[in-house]
């Protein structure tokens, strides 16, 4: 593999016209990614998710270099419906649509062929991929005291001509003071075996409003890291929710630095996993300044022999009195087969905190079955009943009502 | 319309039911009595399908082999229990369950399925008749329902549904003196030249509401002595120790 990264790095520096500082940055994350390669189970956070071996067992041939020259069709098809919205498009890694109808143009930026500017060292051999390889990134900026009209859905397209290739992608998103979005990052997959590794850098200044609805639900043989990145300053709020389904793999790393005071940050989550589906969300929630405030709930649902993993952190600093942090993960496994693993961890270095953490997973419950088909459902409805019943709370966590009746659809839980 | 023959059930090798026998004409009203562990609700759940029992004998409905039927297809027959602890299903909308359940049996009977509207009127008529609080009904399924207000519910889906034969265990359980008639009311009401009841209770008083033909007294797997509604009473004074 590693012959093949140097190739395919290569062959990237030569397709480009990237400046000299440039190259230099990029062989410095490319050297760095060589030297420590895809994380394995002896580091604490991935001990539950292999990713080397996941990769090697699910991929044959990884390449790291990808064509951008030419541009792709885009399957109209799979845009969602009945939804007004902005778009913005990624088919293979490539962007190929940007579009902002709804929008007044001078309330937002949008820049699409930036370059690393610095070296960010993070210790994540997986950034330091994404930074060597990825041609270049995207930024929107919300201006000061704009609200988005509509929904911005980012569509993560692959099609089947990408086999067996690795994609980077990095997106930036700074919201300015009193700002708001409404971002859905909708993925659909034609694609076989890539290793699919996409970053997010989420700056919230003052009083903003970041809503982040990511959807992964169409089954398909991908392997995706996500690693999202959120700042915080006074009194902004994120609101996350993950439906987690779709792909053969997939880690969604959640980094929130709650900067400034009366900043909050919600994390809900839906694992919904078959076959031999890993899916795994971990989280830190660093609580850096006082009077700030977190709430995490995930719930899964497991049948085959899936795996889900949940790592959910709380850091809570000396500085950080008055901190509100919550989490709990439930699940239900379908299926002896099937595996959920949860660590919890609270790091608390400040006395007036307010922090709890639970979990819990079993299989259906087989009284509540029977009182249901003693009511004339069969198994299956009264499964899938009680399925959405136990979902359902996840989902009334979304705070757009929109949004939350499209997610309702997707996962067909619709009444 | 119920003929049960011979009936024994174990579970995890422990004999519950034993030679129990009991047939229930349609029209009739039967209560049961017996004390706690003597197999009352063991023998509901066996009426309504539930696995996990050893059980050999014979049981017909409207001559029909019971043990040959689906759960649910028991109740598309028109085997209703009202469980003695009804269960909490969260996220579950009640009225959306009640919809569900009543157009899964209309379905299997070959009825025209109700539509919201007329769901609704359906259900705010029975709801008015139980003193059922509507509000109640936008909620999830029994959850955070008072003990009384599970039992009612209980009820209020026998109503809607309909069944030929219905089974209240312990209904009158938890009830405060007038949920009582009123649940005895609904129960009346139901009472037709064809549909059946069998009454599981330990007191007598909801018997004086909901006049029994016969009344079983259940101990050591099996009825021991049957008779009419005066034997309630006289259990009553003697306490199942001294009976026999
Ligand atoms: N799942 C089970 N596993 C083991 N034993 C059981 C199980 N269910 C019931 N039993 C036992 O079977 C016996 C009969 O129980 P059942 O619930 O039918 O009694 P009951 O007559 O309804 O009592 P009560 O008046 O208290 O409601 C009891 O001894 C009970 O402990
Ligand atoms: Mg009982």
């Amino acid at each position: 593999m590693e012959e093949q990264l140097k190739i395919d790095f290569e062959k990237l520096l030569e397709n480009s016209n990237f400046s000299k500082k440039n190259v230099e940055l990029k062989r410095k994350n490319f050297d760095n990614f060589i030297k420590k390669g895809f994380p394995n189970r002896r580091e604490e956070n991935w001990k539950f998710s292999d990713l080397n071996q996941i990769i090697s067992k699910n991929i044959k041939n990884l390449s790291f270099y990808n064509d951008l020259s030419k541009p792709n069709k885009i399957d109209q098809s799979i845009f969602i419906d009945g939804l007004e919205h902005n778009k913005l498009v990624f088919v293979n890694g490539k962007i190929e649509k940007i579009e902002f109808d709804y929008e007044e143009k001078n309330k937002i930026e949008i820049l699409d062929d930036l370059v690393l500017e610095k070296f960010n060292d993070v210790n994540n051999s997986l950034l330091f991929l994404n930074n060597a390889f990825v041609s270049n990134y995207f930024k929107l900026t919300v201006k000061k005291n704009y609200a988005l009209q509509k929904p911005l859905i980012i569509y993560n397209i692959t099609n089947k001509d990408l086999v067996s290739k690795n994609v980077n992608l990095k997106v930036d998103i700074m919201l300015e003071e009193n700002s708001s979005l409404k971002l859905i990052e909708f993925s659909n997959d034609k694609s076989t075996t890539n290793f699919i590794n996409i970053n997010y850098n989420f700056d919230l200044q003052k009083n903003s409003i970041l809503k982040n609805y990511k959807i992964d639900n169409n089954s398909n043989s991908n392997i995706k890291y996500y690693f999202n990145n959120i700042s915080q300053d006074t009194n902004s709020v994120s609101e996350i929710f993950l439906l987690s389904s779709g792909s053969e793999f997939i880690k969604n790393e959640i980094n929130c630095n709650l900067n400034g005071i009366y900043a909050s940050a919600f994390v809900n989550g839906v694992f919904m996993l078959n076959e031999t589906k890993h899916h795994e969300i971990k989280t830190n929630i660093n609580h850096l300044v006082e009077n700030t405030k977190s709430y995490q709930l995930i719930k899964s649902v497991l049948d085959d022999t899936s795996k889900a993993v949940y790592q959910g952190k709380i850091f809570v600093d000396s500085k950080a009195q008055k901190t509100d942090g919550y989490q709990l993960s439930k699940a239900i496994l379908l299926n002896d087969n099937t595996e959920f693993n949860a660590k919890p961890e609270l790091e608390i270095y400040a006395d007036d905190v307010k922090c709890s953490h639970g979990s819990s997973s079993g299989s259906l419950n087989e009284e509540s079955i029977f009182y249901l088909m003693s009511r004339g459902l069969n198994y299956k409805e009264a499964k899938k009943l009680l399925i959405n019943g136990f979902l359902l709370d996840v989902v009334e966590k979304i705070t757009d009502s929109e949004i939350k009746n499209l997610i309702k659809n997707i996962m067909s839980l619709k009444q | 319309m119920l003929k049960i023959k011979n009936l024994k059930a174990d579970i995890e090798n422990k004999s519950i039911l034993n030679n129990f026998n009991l047939e229930i004409k349609p029209g009739e009203v039967h209560a049961i009595m017996g004390p706690n562990g003597s197999g009352k609700s063991t023998l509901s759940n066996i009426l309504s399908g539930k696995k996990g029992y050893d059980v050999s004998g014979e049981i017909l409905f409207e001559n029909k082999n019971l043990f040959e039927l689906e759960t649910e297809e028991r109740a598309h027959k028109g085997i209703f229990l009202a469980f003695q602890y009804p269960l909490e299903i969260p996220g579950v909308n009640t009225n959306i369950f009640l919809k569900t359940s009543l157009n899964a049996i209309r379905k299997a009977r070959g009825e025209k399925q109700l539509d919201a509207i007329e769901f609704l009127k359906l259900v705010k008529l029975k709801a008015k008749d139980l003193k059922f609080d509507e509000e109640k009904l936008n909620r999830q399924l029994n959850v955070g329902f008072s003990g009384g207000e599970k039992k009612k519910n209980e009820i209020l889906q026998m109503s809607i549904l309909n069944p030929k034969l219905s089974i209240l265990d312990e209904t009158d359980s938890g009830l405060d003196i007038d949920a009582l008639k009123i649940v005895a009311d609904g129960v009346n009401s139901l009472r037709k030249k064809d549909n059946s009841f069998l009454i599981i209770t330990h007191y007598q008083r909801l018997l004086d509401y909901i006049k029994p033909d016969y009344v079983h007294v259940l101990m050591n797997g099996k009825i021991i002595k049957s008779g009419g509604p005066e034997l309630a009473l006289e259990l009553e004074n003697k306490g199942y120790e001294n009976f026999n």
